[in-house]
């Protein structure tokens, strides 16, 4: 993977005695231009003015979409504090190897992007710094699924951004057209794929991307039974509990039958089938509108978005993703970087600007007004996507990644490789990925129990 | 290593010595050659240095230790040294050797078929058979000129369903378990045979033609002339290009990390740079990453003076 987005700290040093009020109007003239111009740390490089009158400079390292907006508004909005942002590549793709890199190097910056199903993994670095005290007045401000994903042990590890509850998008024009009910079970969901089958031999109701761990993470959060569990100072692992395999079983059958396809979103090839008709619906989160509304932005007045379909009727749905931000124990300026977070985490200026590029769902719950009354939907029928979203936040069920989330959504992603092609099953190949996630952490030292099941 | 020529040559002028008596004019010329040669090596030694011996003995450390966790984990890891412990972890990790059982695969395919076509190519473009020699050669050197991942995601399209026409075709799901390694054979060998061809035409234009005329004056055809004369003069080259073909094999890495986007059938450890891959930034498990790149590089090193020995015996 390459590094080049890492601009470090070395592109260009303000001169020596050169008043700082003139690099500040020089930011402010070019984030009015194009905020753009911040991002990639053009003016990355600057010494750490710490704790004097002439302000602070926080590095940052991110992938969200739009942080070079947020960062070109708060840094023109006062003078105290310059945040620098370093675009990285994006979790999975190489954004956590970077930052676990760079921590391990002592040369992390001062703020970490970390999801909350990344954050136990990092902190198994032990390069974080423990921000209980920090945010304590926050807590109830928060939806609780956000203060839940950064608080794995109890103790504050990050300041949560936003959440990404899962929610079922369908194609209503053709929903309606064939007369299919919108599923509100999983045994009606089956119908409905039938129906959709029946109406056009090649159309599917949605893709089960056997090749994403997190996504199969969040339809089996769904079940009740977390993957992971604290229990006092062990882990207790229960990947393959009754929910999950119930979940494998489920969706084993309907594989078996051909009433799905099972390729990755986002793909050409999905983007093709869902432009096409060939696709009728799509399991995704929050962020799936941003995608949709990029991947086929000529689709509008076709989709709708409901809730997941539940388990015999029990309101509950999981989450896929969700960012958060961290800051590293090394930093020499937590204070300035604990003010920067708590202005992205909670100030409503910044729902205001996600809202003209996104649908932004911020985890602190004000924000989300705002960005429910900013945000204009062009694109989606039916029921108000807000009131959607809202809901499926509210029916979250307790859940707790673990310090292994990220490994295993790759193991979990080799254990379905040979499921298309009936090499396996899935819940064979979750059993499989219980016991080798068992034994990768107690071969680390880490205090394991299998189940999780209380 | 060409570097090193100069120092060698002032110093072996030195000692040849010429007929002038010991004196203190010979003595501060040495130290002026010595100082020049250190001058002249000193960036090759520093660069070597810095660029392949500290990294390597930092592998080699990193090698023997392994991050201990306790309890929950969070509050960091320690440091601990395990001997030769990551290196049988690794040997004995199933997913590993599963690799090195695909890598030996795909070199059992790739370099017969990619060196053979290469190969017969050249030759071709040498004989009087072809016209346009020139503009075949560029032809079929064009796809090396295309970056490996740009042309992985080419050929990842092409062979995707929906989006390529490939996978209707052939008899078999190109991105399939039973498919895939084809398909990575098959990338791989049109990005490397206009290469190998290039070098394998290089040497052949060395071959004298008297050889050659002389050949065909004693009454050996085109066939017998490839046969008999021209593919033994250039067996040193190609041996060469074995060497590399293998070792580029031992290191396959790009092709199967961007079908991995495409499909499950490549695993995480698929081969075993994959697997250092994984172990390294996805487990953060940086022993375990440096024993297996550590066995990686030993094994290419032993096949490689392998075949090496082979070649000037074979050529004796």
């Amino acid at each position: 993977m390459p590094n080049s987005s890492v601009t470090g700290g070395n592109a260009r040093r303000s001169p020596v005695g050169r008043p700082l009020s003139s690099r500040r109007t020089f930011l402010r003239t070019s984030g009015a231009l194009g905020a753009g111009a911040l991002a990639g740390g053009t003016l990355s490089g600057c010494t750490v003015f710490q704790g004097d009158s002439e302000g602070t400079t926080v590095r940052i390292w991110s992938w969200l979409t739009g942080m070079d907006k947020y960062v070109a508004a708060f840094n023109a909005s006062q003078r105290s504090i310059h945040v620098e942002l370093s675009v990285i590549a994006a979790g999975l793709s190489g954004g956590y190897a970077q930052q676990t890199n760079a921590i391990k190097a002592h040369n992390a910056p001062d703020i970490l992007h970390v999801e909350y199903q990344g954050l136990p993994q990092v902190l198994l670095t032990g390069g974080l710094r423990d921000l209980t005290p920090d945010l304590a007045d926050l807590s109830d401000g928060y939806s609780p699924a956000a203060w839940q994903g950064v608080r794995p042990d109890g103790r504050t590890w990050a300041v949560p951004m936003d959440l990404a509850p899962m929610v079922f998008f369908y194609r209503k024009d053709l929903f309606d057209k064939h007369g299919i009910r919108v599923p509100r079970t999983w045994e009606q969901f089956r119908d409905a794929a039938e129906q959709v089958r029946q109406a056009d031999r090649a159309a599917r109701i949605t893709t089960f991307p056997l090749n994403d761990g997190s996504f199969f993470a969040g339809m089996a959060w769904q079940s009740g039974d977390p993957w992971w569990r604290i229990d006092g100072d062990t882990w207790r692992v229960g990947v393959d509990d009754a929910g999950t395999l119930r979940t494998a079983e489920y969706w084993q059958s309907l594989i078996d039958s051909r009433l799905i396809r099972t390729g990755g979103t986002g793909t050409q090839n999905w983007i093709a089938a869902m432009h096409q008709g060939g696709l009728w619906g799509l399991l995704g989160a929050s962020w799936s509108v941003g995608m949709l509304k990029k991947s086929i932005p000529e689709d509008d007045g076709r989709w709708a978005v409901t809730t997941m379909p539940t388990w015999d009727g029990e309101p509950a749905n999981g989450m896929q993703g969700g960012t958060a931000f961290a800051v590293s124990d090394e930093s020499e300026v937590s204070e300035a970087a604990l003010t920067f977070l708590r202005w992205l985490s909670t100030d409503p200026e910044v729902a205001r600007i996600g809202a003209t590029f996104t649908l932004p769902f911020p985890g602190y719950l004000p924000s989300r007004k705002t960005a429910r009354g900013e945000f204009r939907n062009d694109y989606f029928l039916g029921d108000p996507v807000y009131d959607v979203l809202d809901e499926a936040a509210e029916r979250v069920p307790d859940w707790t990644w673990g310090p292994n989330a990220l490994g295993l959504f790759s193991t979990v992603k080799d254990a379905f490789g040979s499921v298309p092609a009936g090499g396996t099953d899935l819940p064979s190949a979750i059993r499989e990925v219980q016991s080798s996630s068992v034994s990768d952490m107690r071969r680390r030292g880490l205090s394991v129990e299998e189940g999780s099941r209380r | 290593m060409s570097s090193l020529a100069p120092a060698r040559s002032a110093e072996s002028e030195a000692a040849a010595g010429s007929p002038r008596p010991r004196g203190s004019t010979r003595k501060s010329g040495r130290s002026r050659r010595n100082a020049a040669a250190m001058l002249l090596t000193g960036p090759f030694v520093l660069l070597l240095l810095g660029t392949v011996l500290v990294p390597i003995g930092y592998t080699v450390w990193l090698s023997l230790f392994t991050e201990r966790l306790s309890g929950l984990g969070f509050d960091g890891p320690r440091q601990v040294f395990v001997d030769v412990g990551n290196y049988q972890t690794v040997l004995s990790d199933p997913a590993f050797l599963e690799g090195v059982g695909n890598v030996a695969l795909y070199a059992a395919l790739h370099i017969p078929v990619m060196l053979g076509g290469a190969l017969v190519l050249a030759l071709l473009l040498d004989s009087a058979v072809v016209r346009m020699a020139k503009v075949w050669s560029l032809a079929v050197f064009l796809p090396y000129a295309v970056p490996g991942v740009i042309a992985g995601l080419i050929w990842a399209y092409l062979y995707s369903p929906d989006v390529g026409p490939i996978s209707s075709m052939l008899p078999f799901d190109p991105l399939g378990s039973n498919g895939v390694l084809t398909s990575i054979v098959n990338m791989a060998t049109w990005q490397w045979l206009g290469y190998n061809m290039i070098i394998f035409y290089t040497a052949l234009q060395t071959v004298p033609r008297e050889l050659l005329e002389a050949a065909r004056a004693d009454g050996a055809g085109p066939l017998r002339t490839a046969l008999s004369i021209k593919v033994p003069m250039i067996r040193p080259t190609a041996f060469v290009a074995l060497v590399f073909t293998l070792i580029g094999s031992l290191q396959l890495f790009t092709e199967p990390m961007v079908l991995r986007n495409f499909t499950g059938s490549v695993t995480s450890s698929w081969t075993p740079s994959l697997y250092v891959y994984e172990s390294a930034f996805v487990s953060n498990d940086y022993g375990r990453a440096a024993a297996a790149s550590v066995l990686l590089a030993v094994a290419s090193a032993l096949l490689s003076a392998f075949v090496m020995r082979l070649s000037t015996r074979r050529s004796r």
